[in-house]
């Protein structure tokens, strides 16, 4: 055999010039050991190529699909605006954002946008847009443009169904109490734009730490949701 | 056509591409999610005239390396790393190679990383080398030795039919 490996693999990858890929596909008719080897990559690449292709046939999971069917928001000129806002507010906020990890049992969180957060019996509780998003919105189904994105839905080991979000302000885990979210963890948000890579792994973190068994899948979240959050 | 409407016709074959990373449907289904909020929040980033489906690949994959790191850094060892380095022919890899004649993901599972991408892109996504470079951000050269050890791991784990 005169060529070389890597030059076969190229001639069953196209990537041979034409004078070189007929020079080779000549050659192989009168050498059945370059003709074996050119069989055997052939063999692999339409090995692989037929086992990974019904992927690409099945249909399109809903909530991917949604995530750009309904994404009209972040195209808008408004959302630019808030994307360049938002990565000037980071310069200020980004080094020592990321290190916050708060407990909520300190009390002041001057940054907490007051509409969200509220206090009851000495809790911080969700309220407003955030309470509705933890109320009413499914992992599995939320759109793009969401301002709060639910994360993981769980039981912690107190029993209590908990769920993670993301939102530009702040992120956090609130936990099903007396028919409230109460907020366990809060982290400063850095902005729409890069809060997921500030808060996600500390977040992670502490749901790890917080979990009872398994997160609920999309089934399960539903479920709950429909019982109100409650046992 | 609309960033969202070309994404949209991409996903068939990000799914594709994302399932021989992550390997699990659902893990790739979340890494798919992931790469698509990306896609959007960062669309000022995409060029215009260059080509979307190379811009979306080359996020999804670093997304998915960026998460096997954090994986790694929790301690979370993949058994198959661990497998992957007792590939070199030794005695178990033998028992192991007639094992899995027949068994494409379990073969793939044991590729490293940086072979698996390579193969998906290469011979999977039929990804041309010079493309599959660009999207990994490295020499055509490393892509071609990678993509040559990935095969011939492959083929061995495969059975010499393929």
């Amino acid at each position: 055999m005169s060529f070389d490996p890597a030059t076969v693999t190229a001639f069953i990858d196209g990537e041979l010039d034409d004078l070189t890929a007929r020079r080779i596909a000549r050659e192989a008719e009168s050498d059945p050991a370059l003709a074996a080897e050119i069989a055997r990559h052939r063999a692999l690449k339409a090995r692989l190529t037929a086992h990974f292709a019904p992927v690409a046939e099945e249909a399109v999971p809903e909530r991917l699909r949604a995530l750009l069917v309904d994404a009209s928001v972040d195209t808008s000129l408004a959302g630019r605006r808030e994307a360049k806002r938002a990565r000037f507010s980071s310069i200020h906020w980004g080094a020592i954002a990321a290190s916050l990890v708060l407990g909520l049992t300190l009390g002041l969180r001057p940054w907490l946008p007051a509409p969200d957060v509220t206090s009851a019996n000495g809790t911080l509780v969700a309220a407003g847009s955030l309470a509705r998003a933890l109320d009413t919105q499914l992992a599995s189904n939320q759109p793009a443009d969401a301002a709060v994105r639910i994360g993981l839905s769980f039981r912690d080991k107190q029993g209590r169904t908990c769920r993670s979000f993301e939102g530009a302000a702040f992120s956090g885990i609130g936990c099903r109490e007396d028919g409230r979210w109460a907020l366990e963890r809060a982290l400063r948000g850095e902005g729409r734009r890069d809060y997921r890579q500030a808060s996600s792994g500390a977040l992670a973190a502490d749901v790890a730490a917080m979990l009872a068994g398994d997160p609920f899948d999309a089934a399960a979240e539903r479920a709950a949701r429909d019982r109100g959050w409650s046992d | 056509m609309r960033f969202e409407e070309e994404l949209v016709e991409l996903l068939p074959r990000l799914r594709r591409f994302a399932r021989g990373l992550a390997q699990s449907a659902s893990d790739a289904d979340d890494l798919c999610q992931a790469a698509i909020e990306r896609a959007l929040k960062s669309r000022e980033q995409w060029q215009d005239g260059t080509r979307l489906d190379s811009w979306m690949y080359r996020i999804t994959r670093n997304l998915w390396i960026d998460e096997r790191r954090a994986a790694g850094r929790r301690g979370v060892h993949s058994p198959i790393d661990e497998a992957a380095t007792q590939v070199a022919g030794d005695g178990a890899a033998e028992v192991e190679a007639g094992a899995l004649r027949g068994d494409v993901d379990g073969a793939m599972a044991r590729l490293p990383d940086e072979q698996r991408e390579v193969v998906m892109l290469v011979l999977v996504e039929g990804y041309a080398y010079r493309e599959a470079a660009e999207i990994l951000e490295v020499p055509i050269g490393t892509v071609t030795s990678r993509l040559a050890r990935g095969r011939e791991t492959l083929m061995h784990l495969l059975g010499e039919a393929a």
